[in-house]
This record gives structure tokens, C-alpha cells and sequence, in this order.
């Protein structure tokens, strides 16, 4: 039987009166994307924790907006997404002295999913690398400390601190993943494996799902068409939009001169028997003159007939 | 554009979702935008983050090293300067770690004149004549302002507009139809509590129509406290109450609910715009007003378009000569 | 003030944000008066347009004096030029087939009847049918298609309009010795060559040089730019090339682009160095392929030529 647990990232555009914006513009538009991706036959929803209280005051409570998910075909919730990309003196995981303040915000995230059943709290474990380096041993295990700690207490709420790593991120190298991974305890810190991250990383992601089959709980599955040989990954101040060589890293699955065999991973997830979600994502589907709705059904198109045929 | 007024541009219709408008490639492209359309100075919106580089200080000399080379930058686009700089000290931003704060809350004032240093040492560097703030938080997240309040916020401005003028910048407030200071009697009772050596009032004339204050008339009684001018047209103004709605950005300005109005502000020169744009300028022209005219069109739609239209109405119905 | 040599004049292409998606500025009267306003903004003097846009013309606005008339009020000069974009078809409209010359002959008598209210100074037209429908190009090809547009020449010059010439990479005069043929066949009375900047540059033309060579024959240019050259069957792929061809899906951009090939400065130098006088036009088709806006592009064109091209002769 096909793979049918897929859940969509929260990543939109819309066309509105002021312009190209994302769907919170209004609760017709959220009302809209929600019936797009509902169409499609997605059954799960992982958004950003900056989004929490949006939806809450657009639909009365984050559980009402779970409702309206379920009314569409959804099953619920499935991640939320919380990130420190950008380093302050407030919040910076490799830095100890922030590690409260983190802590904190995460524990209003997940209080904000209070009596769902979310089941990952996706992170992304350190900030910028050019912030960090050099990426030494010591720096990589106060990160771990934390996110230790934070999976301690996500548990206790039914869901798991699951990692996710930036190309442009200072855990990014097959040796410093395998470090942070050391660092970290198995039962409290678990592996969400983006298949065009690592690639751009010149990470091979089928073999890190092999290596960590144990620790995984999700994928982001979307494509790229660079690696990233011109150290892009240490542009200041950002290196995914400012990259002096590429415009565009991110693609839907399925496009010509894309560089994940999404064929291959899923064999390897259908062989280890993961009964997780796969999650589809598509960050900056408009560069280029793309479309979220357009990009978003060639993607599910290679789901229903190429992962399809693999996945049975 | 060559005239006794001088005119500027909001760059902040550019910047109109989190990270569009990151890459110098594309700002290059706005500025050349705006030249080729006569405009040779520009405002630039406050942000927070790394993909704002052309609005969060410290971002914006980490893209270019210091103010000069900012300059320079823009100069690569044919602008020559920067007129001034807008910022709502409510925004919670990710340099002051997402703090939220009131000017309505004295408790806060301290922490707000410290977070304008970085803008007004800014605005000094780069020689930009006027920090254009939002005085209030919006409306419907606190109750109408008493005297007693508009005193709080005015004494909050005037250590602010102190601190900018010891560097030769001058601080204006900029009046908005959400704001919690919404009618013209506590717009008055607002400047009236600021000190007017120190704080000067920024008239938007969409925000003031929306907010049911005719600009021309306002401007007429009140010329000697303006030093600050956005020029931009509506279609709507505010039935009275509208403003009031929960989530007004969203239900008001988006059309979230009530009419549902997805777009309020809108070029010069747009059919049923309700601003009498003509009558203000000429206003401005018979007192001689001093400083920048800035126009804009933000949350509008495509920004070229829109810039190219405004440059249109400037040159043809407002006799401007582009240079 | 001294006196202005050359004049800058927007080609009609344009697509801006409608309720229902992107139009075209022909949409409405008032999604014209917008292009026109942003044209006139930014320091076009004048405009181009296609000339099936007659029939447009004719229902919105009462015909091309009525048209041009609303251009007028805009603030810009006139309507310069025309592009008679024609349905090529070896049946019945064909340079290189003689049975259908009288066909071509009698569309612009008509034609040229129609424009006859206002005042152009060229109609364009690109001189031989898609390439694929004219290969092999012979000289025999040449020379009866260069003996059509002297007869069609003449027929325009009646009416004070220069018949030029404009070579798209995938018409079936695009390389440089075919080029250099059909200008020797034909009569420089009635025979002008539109030089497109970019169209050269894609069929490896370097417009720079072939302006030079052919400078006392041009009448008019098209500058825009392009980052490809045609390689392989480009020029010939069925059935259009400039939509379909794999080397690229945008081959056009506006000067200045990074990576342009055109060499806007040698070409303006040149421009200079004959003393040419008269309109530039500019133009970017399809601009808002890949993320591009027709807006923006225009702009930033104008801007290069005041900021760039402007500094070599004005």
C-alpha cells in the first residue's frame, strides 16, 4: 500500500490585493491554503512556533485550528518548528549562559500545543556558522547539553526534540553531526533528516537515515540542485539568500538537475519499517517566478507516481 | 526631482514579506527604480533580523561595513542620501530579544530610550534628517488615552527627541489610523504635551483620512509642528470604530472582517482616492514647509508599479520637473 | 539647452497584476493609462507598438489617431514605430515564395492606409518566414525576398514610413553571411536594417559590427539584452524557438543585466561615432518570465541609459 502518513510545511504564498504574501494575510486566505493542501491529501501540518499565536487568534485556539485541519481532511498537527537562526546575547545554543532563556521558550511553545498530540519539536541546534566558528568539540557539546535538556522536558510532553540541520548551520559536516549525535542521548534527541540541507552540506542524507534509522522521526523532503563548494555557508549575514553564486537553493522533489534520489531513501525507509511522517517542503517556491500551489502539486504528483511505486 | 519641496521615497514597499528584498542585486534594482523615476533620497523602514540589511542598523553596516560605505552602496543606484528613518519602538524586535514594549508604560521608557540609540546614531551617520516614529501601540490593545497618559507618552518623546537632537536629528511622530492616540484632540493633546524644540509631528495624509482628520485643514492649523510628510491616497476612511477591532492589522487593514477591505493604502492619482493631494501640497508650498516630503505606497502591490505611478502624478498633476 | 540626438522610445510589451492574473496593458483603458503613466514616469519620450494592436485601437479608442491621441496626454510624443508582426505561412504569405508576394503587397497597401492618420517613422518586420520553413537559405531565397521588401519599400516610402528590417535569431535571415546578402540585393531607398541587439547576439551576430558595417542603412534599434547564445537546432526548433528551444526558457533580459552579452557601450559608441540621430527603442519581452516584473525591468533600463549610455552620447 502507499505511503499515505505525508504531512505539508507550513511555507506559503498567496496573491493578495497588497501583493504577494503568506497566507496569515487574512483567515480567508489561511482558509484557502488549508483547502489547497487538503486537496492534495496531506494529512499533517508542521508549522513555525511563531505561528502559534497567529492561529490561535485566527481561529479562537490552536486546537480549534486543529479542528479545522481534521474538518479537511487532516489528521492534526504534526510538528512545530522552532529555530534561533541568528545568534543575540539572548538566545545563542552554543553559548550556556542563553541556555534559560531557550529552555523557557520552548516551554511556552509547547504549553501553546497544550492537549494536542504534536509528535515533533523540530530545532535547529545551532545558529549561523559563521557566528560560531570555529566549531569545536566544546561548542558542539553545550549545544547538546541543551538540547539534552529541552528533549527532557518535551518528552514529559508526548513529543520529541527531533534536530534538524542547516547547510548554513555550525553542526553541518558528516564528523560534527556525528559528534553532536555522541553528545546527545538517544533517548531524548532524535535525528529530522532534510534531505537538500544535507546535500547541500555534501552530506549524503540516504546514508545518514541509515546510520540514525534508530534516532529519526521525520524528513523534510525537498530537493536542491547545488552543492555548496564556494563555503556559501559562511556568507555574512545570511548565507541562503546573500550566496554570491546561487539564487535559488531550494526546489520542490522532482525537478530536472535535482540531486536527492528520493527513490532511494524512500526503499530504505519502507525497508527499516519507520511509521513516521514524511513531510513535504518547498522553502522560497516563489524565486524564479515559481508558485507554492504549482510547486506543491508537482511535488505531490512525485509522491502519487514515482515514491508510490517505490513505497509498495 | 528638482523643486522648492524636497521629495523623497519609502523604500519599505519593497520590503513587504520577511525576506524578499535581502540580496544587493535586487536593491540595486529599486534604487535604479526610483531614480530612473526622479527620486533621489530615500526612507528607510526599521526591521529586525539579518534579511532586514536595509533597515536594522547594526545588519545594515554588517552588509556594508560602515556609513559611508552605505553610502556609497546607494549611490551605486543614483540615490544620494538618506532622508530618514521610520521605527515602531512596539515592535518586538530580535536584537532586544523579542521584548514587547509601551510607551504608554513608564516602567518601559528607559528600555525604549536606550533601544533608539542604534537609530538615532544611525540617522546621524548617514545624515538623515528626522527619526519618524509611532508615538502609541495600537488602539485596540489598550484603553483611549487620558491626559494623564498622553503626558507619559509625551514626556517618553521628548527624552528621546533630546537625544536626537544632540546629534543634530530631528525626531517626528508619526501619527497612524490603528493608533490608540486616533482622534484630532488627542493627536493635539499628544503634541501639546511634547516638547516642540524637541518633537515634531510626521503627517501621513492616508493614516490621517483613514482616521477621519482632514490633512489639509490640520496642516493649515498646526503647520508650525509638522517636519515630517508621507504623501499616499486611500479609497476608505474608517466607518469610526473599525479600528477598534480586535487584531486590527489583520481584521481592519487586510480585510480579516468587518467590510473586508484587503487594501486601504494606495497611490497618488488612484481612482476614488479620497486624499485631496493637490490642496495639501499647495498647502505645504504656502507655508514653506521645511522639510522632506516622502511619498509612499506601501502594502499596495507590485513596488515599481506603484513608484513609477506616484512619479507619474508628481511630474503631471503636480507640475514636479523630474530634474 | 542643446539640442537632444537620440530620443528613447518603450517597445510594446507589458504584463501587469490583474484581479484575474497577469494582462497585458491593452486590457482596459485603464491598465493603459497605468503603462503609459509608468512609461512617461521613468523618461521614455515616445512609444512603440505592434501593429495588430490596430484593431484594439480601433475598438477602444476610435482608431490609431484616437490612440495616439491618448498617448499624447500621457506626456509622451507619439507612436515612433511599428512592428508588423506577420502570420508567416508558405501557403499564402511567404518573402521567399513569389506566389505570394501580391498577398504581402495588397496587406500593406492596406496597412499602411490604416496608419496613414499619424505620422510613423518605421514599420518593422521581421524579413523572412521562421527559419525551419526557409532552410535551406539559398541565394535564389535571398533575392527574391530581397525583391519583395523593395516593392514593399516603396509602397511605404508613398507614405513618409521606412520599411526595416529586424533579423530574430530564429527568422531565416540570421547569420551574418545571409545578412550581409540580403542587404546587397536590396535597394537602400526603400530597405532599412532595425538592429535588435539582443536577436544578434543569440544567432553569435555581434551587433556591434554588423552596425558598423551596415550604419548608412540602419533606421532604428531594438537594445535589450540576452545571456545565451543559440546553439544547436535552437534556431530551428518547432514550433517557436524563442518559447520552446532548450537552451533557455528566457532569452531576453533588460540592458544591464548581469551577465548580458551585449556590449551596450561599444554599441553606443558606435551609435556616436556615425552620428546617428534619432530614437533608440528599448525594449524587454517577456520580462516577467522567471520572477521578473515589466515594471521594475523598465526602469532599471531607463536608468542604464541616462546613468550609462547617456555619458557616451546623448
Amino acid at each position: 500500500m502507499a505511503w499515505s502518513k505525508w504531512s505539508y510545511m507550513d511555507h506559503w504564498v498567496t496573491e493578495t490585493p497588497q501583493g504577494p504574501q503568506p497566507p496569515s494575510f487574512n483567515r480567508a486566505h489561511m482558509d484557502r491554503y488549508v483547502k489547497q493542501l487538503s486537496a492534495l491529501g496531506f494529512r499533517g501540518f508542521d508549522t513555525f512556533f511563531f505561528y502559534l499565536p497567529m492561529l490561535a487568534g485566527m481561529y479562537g485556539s490552536v486546537p480549534a485550528f486543529e479542528r479545522f485541519l481534521q474538518d479537511n481532511g487532516f489528521d492534526k498537527i504534526t510538528g512545530i518548528f522552532s529555530a534561533y537562526p541568528y545568534a543575540t546575547r539572548y538566545t545563542a545554543p552554543h553559548v550556556r549562559e542563553t541556555h534559560d532563556r531557550i529552555f523557557a521558550d520552548c516551554e511556552a511553545t509547547v504549553r501553546a500545543v497544550d492537549g494536542l498530540s504534536v509528535e515533533n519539536f523540530i530545532v535547529m541546534p545551532s545558529t549561523t556558522y559563521f557566528q560560531v566558528e570555529p566549531v569545536t568539540e566544546e561548542k558542539i557539546k553545550v549545544m547538546a547539553d541543551l538540547w539534552n535538556r529541552v528533549g527532557r522536558m518535551t518528552l514529559e510532553h508526548g513529543m520529541k526534540t527531533t534536530c534538524h540541520f542547516e547547510f548554513w548551520g555550525a553542526i553541518r559536516t558528516r564528523e560534527q553531526l556525528d559528534l553532536f549525535f555522541s553528545h546527545t542521548d538517544p533517548e531524548l534527541v532524535f535525528f529530522f533528516c532534510d534531505t537538500a540541507q544535507h546535500t547541500i552540506a555534501g552530506v549524503d542524507p540516504v546514508q545518514m537515515f541509515r546510520d540514525y534509522r534508530d534516532r529519526c522521526t521525520g524528513f523534510h523532503f525537498k530537493d536542491t540542485h547545488t552543492v555548496d563548494e564556494h563555503e556559501a555557508y559562511r556568507t555574512p549575514p545570511d548565507p541562503e539568500l546573500m550566496a554570491p553564486e546561487v539564487t535559488r537553493w531550494f526546489y520542490e522533489m522532482g525537478t530536472d538537475g535535482g540531486l536527492v534520489d528520493f527513490p532511494a531513501l524512500m526503499r530504505e525507509i519502507v525497508a527499516s519499517g519507520y511509521d513516521g511522517w514524511l513531510t513535504v517542503e518547498h522553502d522560497k517556491a516563489e524565486l524564479g517566478g515559481g508558485s507554492y500551489a504549482e510547486a506543491t502539486c508537482v511535488a505531490k504528483w512525485y509522491i502519487d507516481n514515482v515514491l508510490a511505486e517505490v513505497s509498495r | 526631482m528638482k523643486d522648492t519641496l524636497r521629495w523623497a521615497y519609502a523604500l519599505n514597499q519593497w520590503n513587504f514579506r520577511l525576506d524578499v528584498f535581502v540580496r544587493h542585486s535586487d536593491q540595486l534594482r529599486a534604487l535604479k527604480t526610483l531614480s530612473a523615476c526622479g527620486f533621489d533620497h530615500v526612507e528607510l523602514p526599521a526591521g529586525t533580523g539579518r534579511w532586514d540589511n536595509l533597515a536594522r542598523p547594526e545588519v545594515i553596516l554588517l552588509n556594508h561595513g560602515d556609513h559611508a560605505g552605505f553610502l556609497d552602496f546607494l549611490r551605486r543606484g543614483s540615490v544620494r542620501g538618506v532622508s530618514s528613518v521610520y521605527w515602531d519602538p512596539g515592535q518586538p524586535v530580535e536584537e532586544e530579544g523579542w521584548a514587547f514594549r509601551s510607551t504608554a508604560n513608564r516602567h518601559d521608557h528607559d528600555a525604549i530610550v536606550e533601544s533608539a540609540k542604534p537609530f538615532v546614531e544611525f540617522c546621524a551617520g548617514v545624515g538623515a534628517e528626522q527619526l519618524v516614529v509611532r508615538p502609541v501601540g495600537s488602539a485596540w490593545m489598550s484603553p483611549p488615552p487620558d491626559a494623564h497618559g498622553l503626558r507619559t507618552v509625551g514626556e517618553l518623546w521628548n527624552r528621546v527627541g533630546e537625544l536626537a537632537a544632540a546629534v543634530g536629528v530631528g525626531l517626528a511622530l508619526h501619527y497612524d489610523c490603528l493608533g490608540a492616540v486616533h482622534t484630532e484632540a488627542e493627536l493635539v493633546g499628544l503634541l501639546e504635551a511634547t516638547d516642540p524644540a524637541l518633537v515634531g509631528l510626521a503627517l501621513d495624509t492616508a493614516e490621517f483620512t483613514i482616521g477621519g482628520i482632514d490633512p489639509v485643514a490640520f496642516y493649515q492649523r498646526h503647520a508650525g509642528r509638522v517636519t515630517h510628510v508621507h504623501l499616499k491616497d486611500t479609497r476608505y476612511a474608517d466607518t469610526g470604530q473599525e479600528y477598534r477591532m480586535p487584531g486590527a492589522e489583520t481584521t481592519m487593514l487586510r480585510g480579516g472582517a468587518g467590510r473586508r477591505i484587503e487594501r486601504w493604502f494606495f497611490e497618488l492619482g488612484t481612482e476614488g482616492g479620497l486624499v485631496d493631494v493637490k490642496a495639501f501640497v499647495a498647502a505645504l508650498r504656502s507655508r514653506a514647509y521645511p522639510g522632506w516630503v516622502v511619498v509612499e505606497s506601501d502594502h499596495g502591490g507590485n513596488p515599481a508599479e506603484l513608484a513609477m505611478l506616484n512619479s507619474w502624478y508628481l511630474q503631471y498633476e503636480l507640475s514636479v520637473a523630474k530634474s | 539647452m542643446s539640442e537632444r540626438r537620440i530620443k528613447w522610445s518603450y517597445m510594446d510589451h507589458w504584463r501587469s497584476n490583474g484581479p484575474a492574473g497577469p494582462v497585458d496593458q491593452w486590457h482596459s483603458h485603464r491598465t493603459m493609462s497605468a503603462f503609459l503613466k509608468q512609461i512617461k514616469a521613468v523618461g521614455f519620450d515616445a512609444i512603440d507598438t505592434f501593429d495588430f494592436r490596430l484593431w484594439q485601437m480601433y475598438g477602444d479608442y476610435g482608431g490609431p489617431a484616437g490612440y495616439q491621441q491618448m498617448v499624447q496626454d500621457h506626456g509622451l510624443e507619439r507612436i515612433v514605430n511599428t512592428f508588423h508582426a506577420a502570420d508567416y505561412d508558405l501557403r499564402d504569405y511567404a518573402p521567399h515564395v513569389p506566389e505570394t508576394h501580391e498577398r504581402i503587397l495588397e496587406d500593406f497597401r492596406v496597412t499602411m492606409g490604416h496608419w496613414s492618420v499619424i505620422q510613423l517613422d518605421n514599420i518593422i518586420v521581421m524579413p523572412a518566414t521562421l527559419y525551419y520553413d526557409m532552410e535551406p537559405v539559398t541565394a535564389d531565397k535571398l533575392k527574391i525576398t530581397a525583391e519583395l521588401w523593395n516593392q514593399v519599400g516603396e509602397i511605404t516610402a508613398g507614405y513618409g514610413v521606412r520599411l526595416t528590417c529586424h533579423h530574430e535569431f530564429f527568422c531565416g535571415i540570421q547569420s551574418e553571411p545571409d545578412i550581409d546578402t540580403f542587404y546587397a540585393y536590396t535597394d537602400p531607398r526603400y530597405v532599412s536594417l532595425f538592429v535588435d541587439t539582443a536577436q544578434h547576439c543569440i544567432a553569435s551576430v555581434d551587433p556591434v559590427a554588423l552596425y558598423r558595417r551596415h550604419a548608412h542603412r540602419v533606421s532604428g534599434f531594438h537594445f535589450k539584452d540576452t545571456r545565451d547564445v543559440a546553439t544547436g537546432d535552437d534556431h530551428r526548433h518547432r514550433p517557436d524557438s524563442e518559447i520552446m528551444a532548450p537552451t533557455t526558457g528566457k532569452w531576453f533580459y533588460e540592458m544591464g543585466t548581469p551577465h548580458g552579452l551585449v556590449d551596450f557601450e561599444a554599441m553606443m559608441t558606435a551609435v556616436r561615432d556615425n552620428e546617428y540621430r534619432g530614437w533608440i527603442s528599448v525594449e524587454h519581452d517577456k520580462a516577467n518570465k522567471d520572477g521578473g516584473d515589466f515594471s521594475e525591468a523598465t526602469a532599471v533600463a531607463r536608468w542604464y541609459a541616462a546613468n550609462v549610455l547617456e555619458e557616451i552620447y546623448r
